[in-house]
């Protein structure tokens, strides 16, 4: 919260979704194409099949070509972009676990030589040394996710480390185990997936045989990945589990999620069995885009649900994606969030200025103004009321209220609130009447933001929060000072003035 | 030293002490430099090297360009494995200053995985296609370097970070800017040009295309030499626009500063005198074996001091800050042993690999 904020209109959070997202596909199908490719060459040597070692030898160009480049790049981006838009929240990370990075590092090298080796020596050298580069590659490509794997689940369920800030105990926290059965599945289904286009280029009559073949690969990755996630779901502390589970999810949104990922997979099975397995004269190219939407949609469903249930925190418990510490609340609430940033303090003084650079420093790691989760659509504004009282025509004004108001007025039915607020004549008689109880309206979220964060001491040290008990789990209490709770409801309420990008980062004179 | 605009510590502390970071940033960013060299400085003198060859596919300049692009297919790939470790040391001990830098220059440092990601396909591209894509491939790699520089000059001056703030590009107006971009240019291509000579000697002297090969190896070490010419020059312009407290810096360090900074100006003069020595590099094979590791130590020196102006540059806003270390030697020993045997794993395969050739019917 203290860096100097790099400002994207479409949001870094989306950024770093596209970058994440391209990573985990392609490093995952690195991994699994080498488990695939090399067994492939094993038994094509086995049986003197040459068929199925042309499969292995095309598929390896793929995975030279995509992974080795696009994957180690999309790699190094996912930390460019992190360090971009939270580097408090990255520097967290790497500063507990900078040794699991760089034993990771170890294996990367070990999986880039061997690929880079592997690739070129096809019919180079003799058969056993070619097949040994190949199980090294895997080797290194499946340590690199057995090390990754142990930071990642550490984030949503750190476990004994919350207590003990102990590396191992964040390390094999719950979810490890579970969640590298469910990561072996899915680098299977990867593969596959990708794998199906080099089969197709194999002779009309071998086809079948070799499209049969990675069914039977498909259809493991299936049963491996939904026992890793159904134990994935068993592990998770229960505070987290009725996220999304249950009669009453408490965020409906990931209910749906997770719905989406077990269809998704159950997809991927039934087009194996019917295309691949039963009648695979029958696969085609549409079939292998089915099987990698269905394996695409569980695996980016899973991480979506993983990332939505560790909302709003970067490590569970402890640090919060805006790179706000839980122990750091009631500090920055008793002194100042400027006192804490020089990049707030400096610049223009006046109090709509000065709360932009809040909002910057505090709310604009998940929120844009216009776009993805805009701050604008989210506050009530002229227009809003305006909608609302008109009510034209009629029961419209209901479902304006339900879009634009109820989700801070959820406890006020709409003809409630028809009667309390101020009618159409009154809105167009005094408009700024009006933007003063939105601003009003405004400042009482920020104020109950910022008691949101006091909260958290009733917390048990040490433990998971339960996050349910809080009115809006999904987001970091606001931090700072009565006065800055002024400023940034002021910089908020101008934004229904249309002004698009008021917001001026620190230093500049 | 104003501090303000600094980033807090992280609360975390350091895993280590910090004298094990240092150490193991200037090792990694070592290696990284070596596949960096031949990646760019290699495309960069493909490019002219196969203008010069004019499409003749039998002209030394031709086979020279297309060697150099075939060392690239793997030199890419080892320049992003080996920067991944310097890249993450980095943000272990100056982090504040790291991401404060990157985040000041935004989009533009962004923009290097996109050029990293276009100058490598281009390199595939020209191999397939020719036509434009070498060029392509030595603009997004140049681009690359001038990115690094700029994040670099931008991350050791937090003084200046509010006018970076309202203008990035301001930095390409740094005295110091052009010069260093130069000097890690330069000696790109040298490396480059010194690797490229060495072959060209070896396969002249095993009797392959003696012809071609003795030519190559004397464009190269020509090459090798004007630009280590060059490099000196622009390495003494570069002294003499360091900012004062910062050159005064080094004068003062006594040995610890001295010691490397004499010792790479030295060895560049040897490197000189020993390129200038050669008219026909392949009748002396060994002053060109010895030429390329006297280079690689010159480089494997400069890295330190290159480290120590870092040092230097920000040592008035660090000595204000003091790390708490929590160290975890148990997982540092982990990850040295582990390094060691991946290592010698790779060793070890590689040996395998070149000792295994396809028996009989295996051959294609
Ligand atoms: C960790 C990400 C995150 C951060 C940081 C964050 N928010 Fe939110 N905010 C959300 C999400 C998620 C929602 C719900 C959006 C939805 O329902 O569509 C939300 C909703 C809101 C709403 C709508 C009312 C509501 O409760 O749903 C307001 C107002 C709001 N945020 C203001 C802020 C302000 C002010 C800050 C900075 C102090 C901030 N947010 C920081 C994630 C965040
Ligand atoms: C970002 C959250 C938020 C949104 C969106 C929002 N309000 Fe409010 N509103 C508040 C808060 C907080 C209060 C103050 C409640 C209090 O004083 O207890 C408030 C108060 C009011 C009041 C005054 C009630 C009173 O007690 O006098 C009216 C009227 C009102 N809102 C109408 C609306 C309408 C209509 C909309 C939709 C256009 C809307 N609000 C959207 C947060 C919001």
């Amino acid at each position: 919260m203290d860096y100097p904020i790099w400002n994207v209109a479409m949001g870094g959070g989306v950024l770093m979704a596209w970058v994440a997202i391209t990573h985990v596909i392609v490093s995952h199908f690195a991994i699994g194409g080498g488990l695939i490719i090399v067994i492939t060459e094993t038994l094509a040597v086995k049986r003197s099949d040459p068929e199925l070692r042309e499969l292995a030898r095309r598929s390896s160009l793929v995975l030279i070509l995509v992974s080795t480049v696009f994957g180690a790049i999309s790699g190094v981006g996912i930390w460019v972009v992190a360090g971009l838009i939270s580097p408090g929240a990255i520097s967290a990370l790497i500063h507990n676990y900078v040794w699991g990075w760089a034993i990771e590092w170890v294996f990367f090298i070990l999986e880039i030589v061997a690929a880079l080796v592997y690739y070129t020596t096809w019919d180079k050298i003799s058969k056993g040394a070619h097949l040994l580069v190949g199980w090294l590659y895997f080797i290194g490509a499946y340590f690199s996710l057995v090390v990754i794997n142990g930071i990642i689940t550490f984030m949503l369920t750190p476990g004994g480390w919350l207590e003990s800030h102990a590396f191992w105990d964040g390390f094999f926290n719950p979810t490890y185990w579970p969640s590298l059965v469910l990561r072996t599945g899915i680098v299977v289904l990867m593969a596959v997936a990708f794998m199906l286009w080099p089969a197709f280029k194999a002779s009309p009559d071998r086809r079948p045989d070799l499209v049969r073949y990675l069914g039977w690969w498909f259809l493991g990755g299936v049963f491996v990945s939904y026992a890793g996630y159904r134990w994935w779901e068993a592990v998770l502390p229960d505070t987290v589990t009725a996220l999304f589970l249950g009669e009453a999810p408490t965020l409906a949104g990931l209910a749906a999620t997770r719905s989406f990922t077990l269809w998704s997979l159950t997809l991927g099975l039934a087009v194996t069995v019917v295309a691949l397995l039963l009648a695979p004269k029958l696969a085609r190219g549409l079939t292998a885009i089915l099987l990698m939407v269905g394996a695409f949609g569980f695996f980016g469903g899973y991480e979506r649900l993983r990332e939505g249930t560790r909302k709003p925190f970067l490590i569970h418990s402890h640090l919060f994606s805006n790179g706000l510490l839980v122990s750091q609340i009631d500090e920055i609430n008793a002194r100042g969030i400027a006192a804490h940033s020089g990049w707030v303090a400096a610049g223009d003084p006046a109090p709509e200025a000065f709360g932009g650079r809040i909002f910057v420093a505090q709310c604009a790691s998940c929120h844009t103004i216009d776009g993805y989760q805009s701050i604008r659509e989210a506050l009530p504004t002229v227009a809003d009321m305006e909608l609302v009282a008109a009510d034209q025509p009629s029961g419209m004004g209901a479902v304006h209220y339900r879009e634009q108001c109820s989700r801070c007025h959820g406890d006020i039915e709409y003809q409630e609130m028809a009667e309390m607020m101020p009618t159409l004549e009154e809105i167009r008689e005094d408009p700024e009447f009006i933007r003063e109880l939105n601003l009003g309206m405004i400042t009482m979220t920020l104020v109950e933001l910022r008691d949101m964060g006091e909260e958290f001491a009733d917390f048990e040290p040490g433990k998971q929060f339960d996050m349910r008990t809080l009115d809006r789990s999904y987001m970091p209490p606001f931090v700072g000072t009565e006065e800055e709770v002024e400023a940034l409801a002021l910089y908020l309420a101008s934004l229904d003035r249309g002004e698009t990008d008021v917001v001026a980062t620190g230093g500049e004179k | 030293m104003n501090t303000d605009l600094i980033p807090a510590l992280d609360a975390a502390g350091m895993p280590g002490p910090p004298w094990l970071f240092h150490f193991l940033l200037v090792f990694t960013f070592f290696l990284h430099l070596i596949f960096m060299n031949l990646t760019l400085g290699g495309t960069l003198m493909a490019f002219v090297a196969n203008l010069r060859g004019g499409g003749r596919t039998a002209d030394p300049n031709a086979v020279l360009a297309k060697r150099l692009m075939g060392v690239n297919t793997y030199a890419i790939s080892l320049a992003i494995t080996t920067g991944v470790a310097p890249l993450l040391f980095v943000q272990v001990l100056y982090q504040q200053y790291f991401y404060s830098g990157t985040i000041l220059l935004g989009w533009i440092w962004f923009n290097m995985l996109v050029l990293l990601m276009i100058g490598y396909y281009a390199a595939y591209l020209h191999k397939k296609f020719r036509g434009p894509w070498l060029g392509v491939s030595a603009l997004t790699f140049f681009g690359i370097a001038m990115t690094h520089v700029a994040v670099h000059l931008i991350h050791v001056q937090p003084e200046k970070w509010a006018r970076f703030d309202a203008n990035a590009l301001a930095v390409l107006g740094d005295p110091t800017y052009w010069p260093r971009l130069l000097h890690f240019v330069l000696a790109a291509i040298t490396f480059a040009a010194l690797v490229a000579a060495w072959w060209a000697v070896r396969r002249a002297r095993a009797g392959v295309d003696v012809e071609v090969n003795t030519a190559i190896a004397a464009t190269a070490w020509r090459w090798g030499l004007w630009s280590t010419v060059l490099i000196m020059v622009d390495g003494f312009i570069l002294l003499g626009v360091l900012p004062k407290p910062v050159l005064l810096g080094v004068m003062r360090g006594g040995l610890a500063t001295l010691g490397p900074l004499t010792i790479s100006i030295l060895f560049g003069v040897g490197l000189l005198m020993m390129l200038a020595r050669a008219k026909n590099p392949v009748e002396n094979p060994g002053l060109v074996s010895g030429t390329l590791a006297a280079l690689t130590l010159t480089i494997a020196v400069m890295t330190v001091t290159r480290h120590q102006v870092r040092v230097l540059y920000l040592d008035p806003f660090t000595s204000q800050f003091h790390p708490t270390i929590v160290p975890q030697w148990g997982n540092f020993i982990l990850f040295a042993l582990l390094l060691v045997a991946g290592l010698a794993t790779v060793f070890w395969m590689i040996r395998r690999v070149l000792t295994s050739p396809a028996e009989g019917d295996e051959a294609a």
